[in-house]
């Protein structure tokens, strides 16, 4: 694995999405700003705009880096640069999520300075915030998976609605579960061992879908 | 890279004819001196936009004919001895005369009838010149 | 031992509606082959397969002695590759696209690609999806070229440019041959560009390779004969024609075996030759195909 090929690949898909970046970045931060408005439903209407705002941006740059590259044609001459389809692979998906990062973790330090700060938001909506926050990271992995492995847009376009059915259903059942419900009202943080699990389903499927997309990827004999 | 020899698309023979022909012009008016270096067959081939082998096959004639000399790694050069004037037009005529007479042949003429229209041609170039020379 | 750039053996791909069928190719170092081919032929294919970018079914494929697919990332440093649907990205200058290329490959001339920039009237700062079809080609070979690969492949690489553009394409491709250790493959519907600069020519039908020769080999074995038949006489049955037309009395026979002791054969059964007709590739391909799809059961 040629890593300074690699390298050079995301750096040439951070130039060409530099305007979406920085959209995304200043559209994040004005979403914090709303929920800075105070208070418990102001928290959950900002809550629920940055996760939508987080899911669209998540699901542009599927879209522009990866299905394009077919749609565009480009896919070619990326391809006859001296890379390897795995090289390829590895980066398409850590320089999409590289680029989600951004606005992503934009995003996630400004709640959580909104958490550190007085009269901010109360503790214990710590455990659920940060479930919800990985449950996003979760669904760009999906988008981009999709994204990748199919380069169709009707496919990752179907990945993108499913996912983001499925965030306002998992945040409704985990919301609901016994061991994060009964902690959410208080004012200090309570780490339940469901909470914990949960995280760990969380990550451990994160890592089972970027590597069935390497499998996915590599079992391709038809690359154009 | 402008080269001194022009191919025509539109003539109809081979191209490594038409390569021949003009070089074999070029020695016998003297252009392309005896013993002089002639472009590599692949510097001619990149000017004229031809194919190598076709170069390649016209200098290989060429050599057969004993216009050129190839030396191995070092190029290509006109052949040192003269006398190349008189041989290219010999070859010509007998061109001409070839076609000449499978002509007369499609057209059904007689050799006789053949050879009368041949005399009739001379004698129409003496015809013309004449005007100039009692000038 | 002859050094082959390019080298398929027995190479097949099967796909729903089509198939590529043992295709064996040879390609030596220092030589420009010219692959021809109706659409849909299996030019692309093998081209993709050559790159690999497809991998193929049965077969080995070797380029640069590489074995491909496999080691296709070290294949590529001396590949320079334009197919005709491929496009660079609009959004981007020619001159981001120059600094990304030559940022990839250290033999990446920066003079030549400046030389090149005003050959063929480029300007580096304008975005891609401000340039015409024709300057888009250019663009595409220009980022080929100056990277001094030692394999240039084309696919179709002078369709839809106007005759100065072409002829200024046709001129870099036969420099780049000015070197004996660089070799170009290129597909063109343009038999007239490929008859024009080919070492080598290819024809491809329904995925099958009909014929592959050196230029000159097609040029002096093909021929097309006329004759005058005596009335009342026959048309007389040569071996290697493959086609007999015209008329009754003035048929026209096609042959790709030509030798001069045909003439005498003809005129000895009566039949005066009329006349000796070469043929241009053009002809020669369409006379091909014609005969392979009549005489081979589809």
């Amino acid at each position: 694995m040629n890593y300074s090929m690699v390298k050079r690949l995301i750096l040439k898909d951070w130039y060409l999405q530099r305007i979406a970046i920085a959209a995304s970045v200043l559209g994040g931060i004005g979403a914090l700003g709303i929920v800075c408005l105070g208070g418990q439903a102001a928290f959950m209407a900002g809550l629920v705009l940055l996760i939508t705002a987080l899911i669209a941006v998540g699901a542009h740059l599927a879209i522009a880096t990866m299905v394009n590259e077919r749609k565009e044609q480009t896919l070619s001459f990326v391809m006859s640069l001296p890379i390897s389809h795995a090289e390829y692979t590895l980066s398409k998906l850590l320089g999409t999520l590289a680029i989600f990062m951004v606005p992503y973790l934009v995003l996630v330090f400004g709640s959580l300075a909104l958490f550190a700060i007085p009269h901010g938001v109360p503790h214990g909506l710590l455990p659920f915030t940060t479930i919800m926050a990985v449950e996003i990271l979760l669904n760009t992995c999906l988008m981009i998976a999709v994204a990748l492995v199919t380069e169709s847009q009707g496919w990752t376009v179907a990945a993108i609605i499913v996912g983001n059915i499925s965030i306002n259903i998992v945040g409704y059942f985990v919301a609901h579960l016994s061991g994060i419900a009964r902690g959410m009202q208080g004012g200090s943080v309570n780490w339940s061992t469901t909470a914990s699990v949960t995280l760990l389903v969380e990550f451990g499927l994160i890592a089972l879908m970027l590597g069935s997309t390497f499998y996915f990827q590599s079992r391709k004999r038809d690359f154009l | 890279m402008h080269s001194d020899l022009v191919i025509s698309q539109t003539d109809g023979r081979p191209m490594y004819l038409q390569i021949m022909e003009q070089i074999k012009l070029r020695v016998s008016v003297g252009e392309w001196a005896a013993g002089q270096e002639i472009p590599s067959i692949r510097q001619l081939a990149v000017s004229l936009r031809v194919s190598v082998i076709t170069v390649k096959r016209a200098y290989l004639e060429l050599e057969r004919e004993g216009v050129i000399i190839t030396q191995h790694g070092k190029g290509s050069i006109v052949a040192p001895d003269a006398g190349l004037g008189p041989r290219l037009h010999e070859e010509e005529l007998t061109e001409h005369l070839e076609r000449a007479a499978r002509l007369g042949e499609v057209l059904g003429l007689s050799k006789e009838e053949l050879a009368f229209r041949l005399e009739e041609a001379s004698g129409r170039m003496v015809d013309d010149r004449q005007p100039k020379e009692m000038e | 031992m002859m050094d082959l750039t390019v080298d398929f053996k027995g190479v097949s791909k099967r796909y729903a509606h089509f198939n590529l069928d043992n295709i064996n190719l040879e390609l030596p170092t220092g030589s420009i082959m010219g692959f021809i081919g109706a659409n849909g032929a299996g030019k692309s294919t093998t081209i993709r397969i050559l790159m690999g970018l497809v991998h193929q079914d049965a077969g080995t494929v070797k380029v640069l002695g590489h074995a491909m697919p496999a080691e296709q990332a070290a294949a590529k440093m001396d590949i320079g590759f334009v197919s005709e649907d491929m496009r660079l990205y609009a959004a981007a200058t020619l001159h981001w696209h120059m600094n990304f290329v030559s940022s990839m490959f250290p033999k990446w001339d920066q003079a030549y690609a400046d030389k090149l920039i005003r050959r063929f009237d480029l300007k580096p700062q304008q975005k891609i999806k401000g340039l015409s079809h024709g300057q888009r080609v250019k663009a595409a070979l220009l980022l080929a070229l100056a990277r001094k690969p030692r394999l240039l492949v084309l696919d179709e690489p002078t369709t839809g440019l106007d005759p100065v553009a072409r002829r200024e394409v046709l001129g870099e491709l036969m420099a780049v041959l000015a070197d004996e250790d660089r070799t170009i493959l290129f597909s063109s519907h343009n038999t007239q560009d490929v008859e024009q600069i080919s070492d080598q020519i290819t024809f491809i039908d329904r995925g099958k390779i009909i014929d592959s020769d050196n230029k000159e080999a097609f040029l002096d074995q093909w021929r097309r004969l006329r004759l005058v038949l005596p009335q009342n006489s026959e048309v007389p049955r040569l071996p290697g024609v493959i086609d007999v037309g015209g008329s009754g009395r003035l048929p026209v026979l096609t042959t790709n075996r030509f030798d001069p002791g045909m003439l005498t054969v003809c005129q000895d059964l009566g039949a005066t030759v009329q006349a000796v007709d070469s043929m241009t590739l053009e002809e020669i391909f369409v006379s091909s195909v014609q005969h392979r799809r009549e005489t081979v059961a589809v």
